[in-house]
């Protein structure tokens, strides 16, 4: 049984315990006691006042917090005097801590839950993170109704953004994400979602888990795979996230988001290279409308640190780029000012992804190696729109996803040619 | 006097006689070894030729880069070459064959020494590729690891360290072949070391202070470089 390895024992007997359940909220943690408190009490009184009848339970699956996060789980009052409760659970609520054990990292937080979901015969899971934006009782009602109340298996975040902001994720991981799986997925990266009890366990049944880019590429991997599996996906909107908190630098956020790509590209073959076209997403939740100002941040010093970086790596790009490709690149002159056309970076990208399938240089190799390229990217998209109404850069973003969808044909070409 | 000239005569080319129709045909099977071992040398030339490429070494080639090394020295393609060296060890034995089989006696036991000498010669070419391999491989990461740190000279940086591990790699693939080791393997310390010296000479007197502002610079340039990835995310 694939329950059996991955939880401990001591978590098995409380499992146990506690029997069948409706609804499973996972809440994977490391040293987040700043949030955490308030985060159970919400998730109780969603339990208490949206699903009187239903049996719910809350996990804390913990990645070793040094600050006493699992003990202030326990230790959570949701009796507070300011907590209005109109009504009260006709079961008992139930809460579990238990340090995770095997590999370090979210998956590994993740698989406990899904297999604590799958021994309990959850019918919902949801996965809520605990440093994201203040999480109230609604909005963990919002993730469970859907999943609880329809067909959808497989409920992802959709956040309100400035057009400028999330570079990464608009100029590369959505748009590619778009493309391959014909899919329009708003987030491919979001942390916080929900899903069926079914989904969780077809996940459990996978091998991505001991993987080692899984440590950063689950999030990607488990939207791809149920968009893959042809589980009903479906979009929530929740409040926007913010990544300030982040100590990664940007060149190790370009190499996780391009490795979780690949690891996605790899698993899903079969699915992408037939997939066409680009299905709506049905969307739950409330629209915020209201567009938050973009980040500003020093994009001509990002595009000095391109042009250096390039010109640096030139030797190795001719081993990826097709010769005219860098000719193109190289006329270009990565600068602020200068110009990186959709087409190119495209181009480029699809490049990238398919040496990986080649395999003559290693993909963390790649990775570092489409970083300059981004970079340029980023800093040359920056400064295009720099004056440009948020309604003009969405356009640019829409026409950016259709050319990565009209060139994908070279890709699946390439790609093949490698089989 | 004139009888015992001619007996001496006789005797001359009686042993010349004898000694012409022993080598005939040695001579003759000598040049059948060698006609013969070109043809058989072809043969197998053409059948690793294509097992080779049956066995897609052609894209193993190409995905560790020697292909685009082979290309870059103007090489023929790695299927070719390894069939080239598989015909060349094949017919150099026919010849040492052929050779033997006319009895020089300065080339006596040549056969021997040649089968003594192919795996070490196999495996000289063994060492040779992996050096070249792992010294791409490590040029590779080492000029990334170096321009993500932002270091000056990232490319010379990386190629030395290549020219380095690919040197090191020829100086074993020699020792391997016994080709006079002593002169390879002291040229190679006294050129490593001077190489060493040199720098560590130039880096501690001449360039102690550019050497720390330098660091310093570094040091600063590393964390300016450190770009926050959150408005990215």
């Amino acid at each position: 049984m694939e329950n059996e390895s991955t939880l401990s024992d001591a978590l098995l007997r409380q499992l146990i315990a506690v029997g069948q359940t409706d609804i499973l909220v996972g809440l994977p943690t490391l040293n987040n006691a700043t949030t955490i408190v308030g985060v159970v009490r919400a998730v109780h009184e969603c339990f208490t006042r949206d699903f009187p009848r239903l049996r719910t339970v809350m996990i804390n699956s913990d990645g070793g917090s040094t600050d006493g996060t699992p003990d202030l789980i326990r230790d959570a009052s949701f009796a507070e005097a300011d907590m209005v409760q109109t009504s009260h659970s006709l079961r008992t609520l139930h809460r579990v801590v238990a340090p995770y054990h095997g590999l370090p990292g979210k998956h590994t937080a993740l698989r406990t839950v899904f297999a604590a979901g799958e021994l309990m015969q959850a019918k919902v899971v949801v996965v809520i993170d605990p440093s994201g934006p203040a999480t109230t009782a609604e909005r963990v009602t919002e993730l469970i109704g859907p999943i609880a109340r329809s067909d959808v298996e497989f409920l992802a975040p959709r956040y309100r953004r400035h057009p400028r902001d999330g570079v990464l994720i608009t100029q590369l991981a959505r748009p590619l994400v778009r493309a391959l799986y014909g899919v329009a997925l708003d987030e491919p990266l979001g942390s916080e979602f929900a899903c069926s009890g079914r989904f969780a366990s077809h996940c459990l049944e996978q091998d991505i888990w001991n993987h080692e880019a899984a440590r950063f590429a689950i999030d990607l991997w488990l939207r791809t795979e149920a968009l893959a599996e042809r589980f009903v996906v479906g979009q929530i909107w929740r409040p926007a996230t913010t990544a300030a908190g982040t100590r990664t630098t940007l060149r190790e956020a370009v190499r996780q988001v391009v490795l979780s790509l690949i690891e996605s590209l790899r698993a899903h073959e079969p699915f992408w290279l037939k997939a066409d076209g680009m299905a709506a997403l049905r969307t739950w939740g409330t629209d915020p409308l209201v567009v938050p100002d973009a980040a500003t941040w020093d994009y001509q010093t990002l595009a000095e640190h391109a042009r250096h970086d390039i010109v640096e790596i030139t030797p190795l790009l001719e081993e990826v780029l097709e010769p005219a490709l860098l000719a193109r690149l190289m006329d270009e002159s990565p600068g602020a000012r200068s110009q990186l056309d959709d087409e190119l970076w495209v181009r480029s990208v699809y490049a990238f992804a398919a040496a990986t399938r080649v395999g003559r240089t290693s993909i963390e190799h790649l990775a570092d190696m489409l970083a300059p390229l981004y970079m340029w990217r980023a800093a040359a998209f920056m400064s295009h729109t720099e004056s440009e109404s948020p309604a003009i850069v969405q356009a640019r973003l829409d026409s950016l996803c259709e050319t990565f969808l009209r060139l994908k044909p070279a890709l699946v070409a390439r790609w093949s040619a490698e089989v | 006097m004139i009888q015992e000239i001619a007996n001496a005569l006789v005797q001359s080319w009686r042993n010349f006689a004898t000694a012409f129709v022993l080598f005939v045909p040695r001579l003759v099977a000598a040049t059948v070894i060698f006609a013969g071992g070109f043809v058989v040398s072809l043969l197998v030339r053409r059948a690793v030729q294509r097992l080779l490429a049956w066995l897609g070494a052609g894209r193993l080639s190409e995905r560790t880069g020697a292909s685009e090394m082979l290309r870059k020295a103007g090489m023929p393609t790695a299927e070719r070459l390894i069939a080239k060296i598989v015909f060349w060890i094949v017919w150099i034995g026919f010849i040492v064959s052929a050779v033997d089989t006319l009895q020089f006696e300065p080339f006596q036991g040549l056969v021997e020494e040649f089968f003594r000498f192919v795996p070490r010669f196999l495996v000289a070419l063994l060492v040779l590729a992996i050096g070249f391999l792992a010294g791409n491989f490590l040029w590779r990461a080492a000029l990334l690891a170096s321009v993500n740190a932002g270091l000056p000279g990232a490319r010379v940086l990386s190629g030395a360290l290549r020219i380095l591990v690919i040197a090191i790699g020829v100086v074993m693939a020699l020792e391997q072949l016994g080709l006079a080791t002593a002169v390879v393997l002291t040229a190679f310390s006294i050129a490593f070391g001077a190489l060493m010296l040199g720098l560590a000479i130039a880096f501690g007197l001449g360039g102690r202070n550019a050497a720390k502002q330098l660091l310093e610079q570094q040091l600063q340039a590393k964390k300016k470089r450190d770009e926050d990835a959150a408005p990215h995310l």
